[in-house]
């Protein structure tokens, strides 16, 4: 495993080809099909030019074959693995070199040796709830190159995707209606989507030393607003995943333009400002299983008088998810430090709110943000998300002073 | 029914084109129609991505396979392609195998013997 050359058109390649295979495994296709595509998405994203995925079947221990590419004859392709190989392979659940010393590879016997002349490189165990169910086996990639680290936690995570829809066909199989497990798998899933972008917005939120964990912040504050105002669980989950890509667009600015502390001039400004619509443009080409990310991004900076950017929309033009976006992206970054001033204090960043109300931010996006922080501070939310960030204590009395006079 | 894939036949070259259909698994029956081609005596395949809005994983893994499949029986060359198909050539190695044009008629004039697959 060698280095890992991460671009942004990779990311973004295996993103969309996430979304992709989300999509394929929980469509009504019929099940060949499925994983028919899913072991292309598979070999196309690692550039393997042979493939092959095994069902495996616990009762007698034998993994037959259900979808290959790449492979002149596979009929009669058996491997059989013993209970301990079984048990080892659950415990380690990551996939493996075959060529690699790892002692799972010795526990498959002569497994090994036939999976060594079907071509097979890497491994990859399909495992739910430690229950194995099968095996996707790829070449080596076609243009020579080496696997890596990287290369390797992706598998994994398609491999965790793949794994769910065998789950559930096998789960059909058995003619088991356990729905409440698969609801269980099912946010599992989504999961593993959220982790993955999540790790690609901590990368944005890198090439600024000022906002670390901004996006995540914007992220939680704008599903707990959304919360508040009653959007659908799917909805909020769409907030929570455009509020970590806001500031995608920031990828293509200069790092020294974002960190920097003296007033910007107005090329800079440009250059900056650029981000939302840089956003947009990126992720308009990722096919999400949610609503209005684009847009959600492309508008997070507008203004409800209109004197915002980049399409200078006013109120109801802008969408609803990019105004909550505009307000709690403003209040985190008035409540954190930045290159050109330190933070204000909590009372500061509610009297700015006040400022710009009706002008910069929204009424109807205010209004549950405050009684969000509100319902907070008296402890009648579980999991709150806003007040355990701020720098300063909250009590009743002290927030009920902050919000005197605020407009209702 | 079986799709018929879009080509154009020009002396001993062939251009197809991918389009979006590269994208699913049904593609693949373009591997089988460009073996066939060089079966009945055509030289050069040129796979023209201009109809190609975005290559994804699939339409990746069916152009490895086609490469695969007739590896030493004729050159295979891409065209046409857009920025972005070609950002993902190159991420997946592709472009390092394959010859690639900016368009068909570019592809078409080059002779058949001197480029193309060179593993
Ligand atoms: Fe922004």
């Amino acid at each position: 495993m060698s280095g890992v050359d991460l671009s942004l058109e990779r990311l973004l390649f295996n993103l969309n080809t996430l979304a992709e295979l989300g999509e394929e495994i929980t469509s009504p296709k019929d099940f060949t099909r499925v994983v028919k595509s899913s072991l292309y998405m598979v070999m196309g994203t690692f550039s393997a030019s042979k493939g092959i995925v095994f069902q495996y079947d616990q009762s007698d221990g034998l993994f037959t074959q259900i979808a290959s590419k790449g492979l002149t004859d596979v009929r009669g392709a058996g491997l059989k693995i013993g209970k301990d190989a079984a048990t080892a392979i659950i415990r380690n659940n990551k996939p493996i070199d075959l060529k690699s010393a790892d002692p799972v590879i010795a526990l498959l016997g002569p497994g090994r040796e036939f999976l060594e002349r079907l071509g097979a490189r890497v491994l990859a165990f399909l495992i739910v709830k430690d229950e194995l169910l099968g095996l996707i086996a790829m070449s080596d990639k076609f243009s020579g190159e080496d696997y890596t680290l990287y290369d390797y936690q992706l598998l994994s995570v398609m491999a965790q995707h793949i794994s769910f829809s065998l789950h559930s066909h096998t789960l059909l199989m058995r003619l088991m209606y356990r729905y409440n497990e698969n609801k269980g798998l099912y946010e599992n899933l989504r999961r593993i989507y959220y982790d993955t972008i999540h790790a690609f917005a901590a990368a944005i939120d890198a090439k600024d030393a000022y906002t670390k964990g901004h996006s995540h912040r914007v992220s939680s504050y704008s599903a707990a607003v959304a919360r508040e105002m009653g959007w659908s669980a799917d909805d909020i989950e769409g907030i929570r995943i455009s509020g970590l890509l806001h500031d995608i667009g920031k990828i293509a600015v200069d790092k020294s333009i974002i960190n920097k502390a003296s007033p910007l001039t107005s090329n800079e400004c440009k250059e900056l400002n650029s981000h939302p619509v840089i956003g947009y443009e990126i992720l308009s080409r990722i096919k999400f299983p949610w609503k209005g990310i684009p847009m959600m991004t492309r508008n997070h900076h507008e203004k409800v008088d209109g004197s915002g950017y980049p399409d200078r929309l006013k109120k109801s033009d802008i969408p609803l998810g990019a105004r909550i976006m505009a307000l709690v992206d403003a209040f985190d970054a008035m409540t954190t430090d930045r290159p050109y001033r330190p933070r204000l204090s909590f009372r500061e960043a509610i009297d700015e709110v006040k400022d710009h109300y009706n002008r910069q931010f929204d009424p109807e996006v205010v209004r549950p943000f405050i009684s969000v922080i509100r319902k907070e501070v008296l402890s009648e939310v579980e999991n709150p998300t806003i007040v355990p960030l701020m720098h300063e204590h909250l009590d009743p009395v002290t927030l009920s002073r902050i919000l005197e006079g605020f407009p209702r | 029914m079986a799709v018929r894939h879009k080509h154009r036949e020009t002396g001993t070259s062939v251009v197809v084109y991918a389009d979006n259909y590269i994208n699913d698994i049904e593609g693949e029956k373009l591997e089988e129609m460009c073996d066939a081609f060089l079966e009945k005596g055509f030289k050069k395949i040129v796979i023209d991505f201009s109809g190609t809005d975005l290559v994804n994983s699939i339409g990746v893994s069916i152009l490895i396979g086609i490469i695969e499949k007739i590896k030493g029986k004729g050159a295979v060359v891409f065209s046409g392609l857009k920025d972005v198909n070609f950002q993902i050539f190159h991420i997946v190695g592709l472009t390092r195998h394959i010859r690639v044009y900016d368009n068909e008629e570019d592809a078409l004039k080059e002779s058949a013997s001197c480029d193309g697959v060179s593993l």
